[in-house]
């Protein structure tokens, strides 16, 4: 058996790889750019993983060489077990998306990005382009002014993302937010447009995926550090959406 | 391993050589044995089917969240690895070993700088790296020369190269820092270790047994079952040290606050420090690296983003857990010190420049 750990973990992890590509599900961990390279390698794991199953020869379970000191034998055997659980639990586990004690944890529009580009073609956008705004224009937007008038006309419309509590006001404020994948899910960066909305935290759970539709206003709330937010004309509980995080 | 003339001999005649009743026997073994591990594998993907569908798992976020980043650097390391491999066992089992040693300068500091340009047409990243490292040392490879490869070849690598210029262009001269730092560090590195009286003591136990088991062996065999046992035997030493390192990494970003090492972005020494400690914590892959770090280009100085990207590929957790596998700790403890001593080096020194 130990010389087939390896054998048993990179087959199993390479067949659930290969499943959660055709399910659609590789992109939680994953940038959408790594899929092909991911899937051809995995493929070619499952068949070596096959293939020397296939050809096992009878004296293969015999031990090779001296054994280890025991020291290390326990430390081997452990190291298995941890393996083998965690193989197990990506078997039965289902996969997730990073929750919102991530989003807290890495601090929300940390990273925004503060490209002046992105302002200007926001200023220049016309009302059909403004509706399709995500979480990251609009956060970008944010920012980098806090001048009113520019809102003005330029209303967030369906705006997708899951509920994170703000930390300085967590009564009145929460932000409507979504991760931005650059590499795989360890780079997750939370990004999110504040919506002010005093109790919302009886109809809304955080970590629930709404739309969010609204003009944006001077933040109303004393305690929050945020200029501007959204004050929304409809809050709709949606559907996580197939690819939870942005590319 | 004591097998030699039976085994050739059943090898032989399954090929159809030779015909007497043992291998007319084994042939059903085979089919038996592909169409079990076969059926397995798609039992396995039916449960996973089933239960993602079916069960709620109820687990708390931060736990769930542990997961999701572990399987990420996991699913993300998880190709690289099959590509070490792979490569490893292409150099051992399939290209003569003439033709490497042959490329190679008399002269030490010739065959390291050469050595050090291998992941040019070998491009692995640090964690399939580790395979093919010790596939060198079996090639008959000092266990200096394999450090500078193993230091190397995730920098100098055709793929490293074009995602950092994807990600960073010229700007900052982060590229040019990245790849002739990480020449640099190899090098020294290297020739730092080749100062070392009993270089095999540089080796972890199991690792130096394994070699000298393998000498006068390995021929006695055909290519299809090398490569097979290879597959078996690097795997089995790699995926459970693997995902130790990714666990652990996982959990780290769960505990320790992302903002710690955000505030000290701005600081010529510090924000080194920080990119430093960070790179060790995410383990993510050199090829991929430069995407990671984008996002924190624009709060971090560039000292610190090009000490990020060349102590990442060399020592991070997952690394240092898989490279367990082949080198002592205290090897470890050097190799750790003199990579982190010369990274940050070279940080404060960008950082001033730029």
């Amino acid at each position: 058996m130990q010389r087939w750990r390896g054998v048993v973990i990179i087959g199993t992890m390479a067949a659930i790889t290969l499943w959660l590509a055709y399910s659609g599900q590789l992109v939680l961990y994953i940038h959408p750019r790594y899929i092909l390279f991911t899937v051809i390698m995995s493929v070619i794991a499952v068949v070596l993983s096959v293939l020397a199953v296939t050809t096992r020869r009878d004296h293969d379970d015999e031990r090779e060489g001296t054994p280890p000191r025991r020291r290390e034998r326990m430390l081997g055997l452990t190291a298995a077990a941890i393996a083998g659980l965690f193989t197990l639990g990506m078997v039965v586990i289902p996969p997730a998306t990073l929750s919102t004690a991530t989003a807290e944890q890495r601090e929300v529009n940390a990273t925004a990005s503060t490209n002046t580009a992105d302002l200007e073609q926001a200023s220049t956008a016309d009302a059909e382009a403004i509706a399709r705004f995500t979480v990251r224009e609009w956060s970008s937007v944010l920012r980098q002014t806090s001048d009113l008038a520019f809102f003005d006309d330029k209303p967030a419309t369906a705006l997708l993302g899951f509920v994170t509590p703000d930390s300085d006001d967590p009564d009145n404020l929460f932000y409507v937010s979504r991760f931005v994948v650059t590499c795989c899910a360890v780079d997750a960066q939370p990004l999110g447009v504040p919506v002010y909305l005093p109790g919302w935290q009886s109809t809304l759970e955080p970590g629930a995926w709404i739309e969010v539709s609204g003009p944006f206003v001077s933040n109303p709330s004393r305690s929050s550090t945020q200029a501007i937010v959204i004050e929304p004309d409809s809050v709709e509980a949606v559907e996580q959406p197939r690819e939870p995080y942005l590319f | 391993m004591t097998q030699s003339q039976p085994d050739l001999e059943r090898v032989d005649s399954s090929e159809g050589h030779h015909d007497h009743e043992g291998t007319r026997r084994m042939r059903p073994v085979h089919v038996v044995w592909a169409a079990s591990a076969t059926a397995v594998l798609i039992g396995l993907v039916a449960v996973r089917a089933f239960t993602a569908e079916n069960l709620d798992a109820g687990i708390p976020n931060p736990v769930q969240d542990l997961l999701t980043l572990s399987t990420s650097v996991l699913v993300e390391s998880l190709p690289f690895i099959v590509l070490g491999i792979a490569l490893s066992i292409l150099v051992q089992v399939w290209i003569p070993e003439t033709w490497l040693l042959r490329i190679l300068p008399r002269n030490q500091w010739g065959r390291r700088a050469v050595i050090s340009l291998f992941g040019m047409f070998l491009p692995v990243c640090e964690c399939g790296n580790v395979p093919l490292a010790r596939g060198l040392v079996r090639r008959g490879f000092t266990i200096p020369e394999s450090m500078v490869f193993l230091v190397a070849a995730p920098i100098l690598n055709p793929i490293t190269i074009i995602t950092t210029h994807q990600a960073f262009g010229f700007d900052d001269g982060i590229l040019i820092a990245r790849l002739l730092g990480g020449f640099a560090i190899a090098n020294i590195l290297g020739w730092l270790f080749s100062k070392h009286p009993e270089p095999m003591s540089l080796l972890s136990g199991r690792f130096a047994e394994q070699c000298r088991l393998d000498d006068g062996h390995s021929h006695s065999r055909n290519r299809r079952e090398q490569t097979l046992d290879l597959f078996v035997r690097e795997s089995s030493i790699l995926m459970p040290a693997l995902v130790i390192g990714a666990l652990v990494a996982g959990s780290i970003q769960v505990i320790v606050p992302r903002e710690v090492l955000v505030a000290l972005g701005s600081d010529p020494l510090f924000s080194v420090l920080a990119m430093m400690a960070l790179a060790f914590i995410i383990s993510i892959c050199a090829n991929v690296d430069a995407f990671f770090i984008l996002p924190f280009a624009s709060t971090f100085l560039p000292g610190s983003i090009v000490a990020f990207l060349v102590f990442g590929p060399i020592v991070d957790i997952k690394m240092l857990a898989l490279m367990r596998t082949t080198y002592t700790t205290r090897t470890l403890v050097q190799l750790t010190t003199v990579v982190g001593l010369l990274s940050l080096t070279l940080g404060l020194v960008v950082n001033y420049l730029a």
